[in-house]
């Protein structure tokens, strides 16, 4: 079949299938109960975006307030290093040649705009001699290095080519669980 | 048909409710290491995929898991720690779990986060998956 007839034939035979359910349906459903089950389906459908997996997970670019080039943007509330947005890179993207270190340490900020919580990865980029325009050292729900995994003090740069610490970025995964 | 329906949704997002924190709480207290699906770096991070499910299949297996200090040490109470260990397992180790697995308790991590594992790399490698012998 060539290819201008596939479409004019899939089009015929949608409106077959169509033709043949609805008379299906017709003959076999009262008026009454097909509005029925019209509206559950309604109600069901405008109902699953406010299941709780739509909201925590889908929402990865919450509402930005701040200027990303200076230590008080929300994002940095733990950040402790020196910020890629002023090096080249962005808040999420570190600058050309440096490479993003895979493994990170994770924390909480409060977004101003939706005074909700977000999942924050702090990801050091390293590989190039460090970039220090912007240093920032904010604390909010950092450890103390006896909790490693929570602690901006630890140089983050593992499982790179090269572990020289450049600067850091901050990437929100998603929102916060209530309780930590 | 609209009330079941409704009922349905409301069930299905308590569900849902729960396995979201599991998840929220792996991004937060193990994704920095262990990566968003598990794999981890190896060799400075091991793995979470398929061998955690090998690892319960013992009683000492299953205890040395919650004993790891980067799970017996997580700053969350022993309830949260059940409900991600299960999640994990459920999420990364569905083709290794054994069959009759049970899912951990609060009970059960509240006695096992009482036995410091003070040299994990040794036990790790003396622990035997066959669960024969009880490693020192």
């Amino acid at each position: 079949m060539s290819r201008p007839q596939v479409i004019p034939n899939g089009y015929y035979w949608l409106d077959q299938t169509a033709r043949a359910s609805f008379r299906l349906l017709a003959r076999r459903v009262s008026r009454r109960s097909f509005l029925g089950r019209l509206g559950a389906m309604l109600v069901g459908a405008a109902a699953l975006p406010l299941l709780p997996v739509a909201r925590a997970f889908t929402q990865e670019t919450p509402t930005e307030v701040g200027d990303s080039k200076t230590c008080e943007y929300w994002r940095y509330c733990a950040l402790g290093g020196t910020l890629c947005a002023c090096c080249g890179g962005t808040h999420k993207t570190c600058p050309p040649g440096a490479e993003a270190s895979p493994i990170t340490w994770v924390g909480t900020c409060r977004n101003g705009a939706d005074e909700r919580d977000y999942l924050i990865s702090y990801n050091d980029c390293c590989g190039k001699a460090v970039c220090a325009r912007c240093g920032c050292n904010r604390t909010e729900r950092d450890k103390p290095v006896y909790f490693p995994s929570n602690s901006n003090n630890v140089l983050w740069c593992f499982g790179t080519e090269a572990r020289t610490y450049h600067c850091t970025v901050a990437v929100v995964l998603g929102e916060a669980p209530e309780a930590n | 048909m609209a009330l079941a329906l409704a009922l349905a949704v409301l069930l299905l997002s308590g569900v849902v409710d729960a396995a979201d924190d599991a998840q929220a709480r792996y991004l937060l207290h193990c994704r920095g290491c262990h990566l968003a699906n598990g794999t981890g770096v190896p060799p400075d991070v091991p793995t979470l995929v398929d061998e955690i499910g090998r690892l319960v299949a013992t009683p000492v297996g299953r205890e040395y898991v919650v004993r790891v200090p980067g799970v017996s040490q997580a700053a969350l109470d022993d309830e949260g720690l059940a409900s991600l260990l299960n999640w994990i397992l459920e999420t990364f180790n569905a083709d290794t779990l054994p069959a009759n697995f049970r899912p951990y308790s609060a009970g059960e991590i509240t006695e096992a986060r009482k036995k410091v594992l003070a040299d994990p790399l040794t036990y790790r490698r003396a622990l035997r998956l066959d669960g024969t012998r009880a490693p020192n």
